[in-house]
């Protein structure tokens, strides 16, 4: 397995160049890129820009590991209006073409919302029909997409089975599951989602979650490594078991308040003894 | 959805006459008389506004009663007892006579606008050919969200009751001939109004994205126009 985090974790301050070295020296193998939240990566960002962002990744002994983004909350694949879901789709179709550029093989999609307006039926059927012809392409340009589970946030694909038999309707072997193991919260447990998906997992988020805050407060449920409620003896037995050898990806919503940059070390730290077993 | 297993027969079986199924019957169906007897789903454009209102109507009907070929504007229209045009959005005067003529000798045409998310100047436009084409009258679209959350219904009251999701934007009816069917909230959102021996029916908020979410009340509502035309 080899680890990676996003360079949305890159202090504000410190540009892509530092970040970059930061993220190797503390011992990371990649780095996810998330579309539209850095300013060195966004959907205005040309052909030639990416590849010279791809350029200093390689420069600094990294390379990158997916191709995120959290443009789809703002224009997710479920809007009514029809613009918005057009700008949805060529979020998806930018996210595709810059993994090429990029040379890796895995987006992330955070593939329908479900809000009080735009009901859950709604969302389904239209995250189906638009992840069709994406997964067409996708394929086409060997890339694989990875929709990720943020259930209490999208409201959307709650248990692994639901999750399954959306993957089902879509029938793409490009579209699979990117796990977040940090967002199932008290709705389940990520080691059966691992179990259940298996070959379908495209990446595997890494973050620890409080199960007891829940999600109507106003503190983060999300937290370090080792620090909340997963069982990540149980995690790490699951990925055993299902063999996923893939990328895991350090995403941490809280931040040190200082000395910023020990939290690379500690997480590639824990990210060590995840993937040894050695709890 | 509180629809009994009765009910459910009922408005299946009657669904199903129009649309000229045989129903289950110990006894040989008679021959369907196929005058004012079809209904059609019709589509004038291939890029619908809103596709999920025509691919609503696509899963109710049953293939043979729909037709979206933009040329098929012959004798397969002018025989049917019900016309629905989803998600509209223009009316070029030759369609517009069409179904004038079609509602004359007793057609039942549905009008449904696709112009809730479209720009000013689209809308301009949508205005003005329902006006000179249709002698519809529709106001500027409504944002029912715009305000935060409410009551996300809209509640027909013609042929049947029924409470259908709403589709965020409503372009609602202007002052005109006509009884309303539908409102939202306080807002009108549909009418109905006899022209010739016909029925112009329009609808503000698109009932076809209900349809395709597979809404049981928008399914009973649309058999019951179809009872009725």
């Amino acid at each position: 397995m080899k680890k990676s985090i996003g360079d949305n974790m890159i202090p504000k301050d410190w540009g892509l160049e530092r970040g970059l070295e930061l993220i190797k020296k503390a011992g990371f193998d990649g780095i996810e890129l998330w579309l539209g939240d850095v300013p060195w990566f966004q959907m205005a960002t040309t052909d030639a820009q990416v590849r010279e962002l791809r350029r200093k990744v390689e420069s600094a002994g990294l390379v990158v590991s997916n191709v995120s983004t959290g443009l789809h909350w703002a224009s997710p694949l479920s809007a009514r209006d029809p613009a918005i879901r057009a700008q949805a789709a060529r979020i998806v179709e930018r996210q595709i073409e810059t993994a090429t550029l990029l040379g890796t093989d895995a987006i992330l999609v955070v593939a329908g919302l479900v809000t009080e307006e735009v009901p859950y039926n709604e969302v389904y059927q239209r995250c189906v029909e638009a992840l069709k012809p994406l997964g067409e392409k996708a394929a086409r340009a060997g890339v694989k997409i990875g929709c990720e589970n943020c259930n209490s946030e999208q409201r959307f694909l709650l248990s692994p089975r639901e999750f399954a038999q959306f993957l089902n309707d879509i029938n793409s072997s490009a579209v699979g599951l990117h796990l977040d193991v940090g967002n199932i919260h008290d709705t389940g447990f990520a080691e059966q989602w691992i179990e259940i998906h298996g070959p379908r997992i495209t990446r595997i988020h890494l973050k620890d979650v409080l199960k007891h805050r829940g999600r109507s407060g106003d503190q983060s449920v999300y937290t370090n490594l080792f620090l909340g409620d997963n069982n990540w003896p149980a995690i790490r037995a699951a990925m055993t078991k299902v063999g996923y050898d893939g990328w895991l990806i350090a995403e941490m919503e809280a931040r040190y308040r200082y000395a910023p940059d020990q939290q690379f070390y500690d997480t590639a730290q824990a990210m060590d003894r995840l993937i040894s077993g050695r709890f | 959805m509180d629809m009994t297993r009765r009910e459910f027969l009922g408005y299946s079986a009657g669904g199903l006459s129009v649309m000229g199924f045989r129903l289950p019957t110990s006894t040989p169906a008679a021959p369907v008389a196929w005058k004012l007897n079809k209904w059609r789903a019709f589509g004038i454009s291939e890029e619908c506004m809103i596709p999920e209102s025509r691919r609503g109507y696509d899963a109710v009907i049953p293939e043979e009663r729909r037709r979206f070929d933009p040329s098929d504007t012959g004798d397969a229209v002018r025989c049917c007892s019900l016309v629905i045009l989803p998600s509209l959005l223009f009316l070029t005067p030759p369609f517009a006579e069409l179904f004038t003529g079609c509602m004359n000798r007793g057609t039942t045409v549905i009008v449904e606008s696709g112009a809730g998310f479209t720009s000013h100047r689209t809308f301009r436009r949508h205005r003005r050919e329902l006006r000179e084409g249709l002698q519809i009258s529709v106001a500027a679209p409504v944002d029912l969200w715009s305000k935060g959350s409410t009551a996300p219904y809209v509640e027909y009251t013609w042929p049947r009751r029924a409470k259908v999701r709403d589709f965020s934007r409503v372009v609602p009816p202007g002052e005109q001939p006509g009884e309303i069917i539908a409102w939202a909230g306080d807002l009108p959102v549909a009418f109905k109004r006899r022209v010739g021996a016909g029925t112009l029916i329009y609808l503000g908020s698109p009932l076809g994205p209900a349809l395709w979410a597979g809404d049981v009340e928008a399914r009973r509502w649309l058999f019951a126009v179809a009872l009725a035309a």
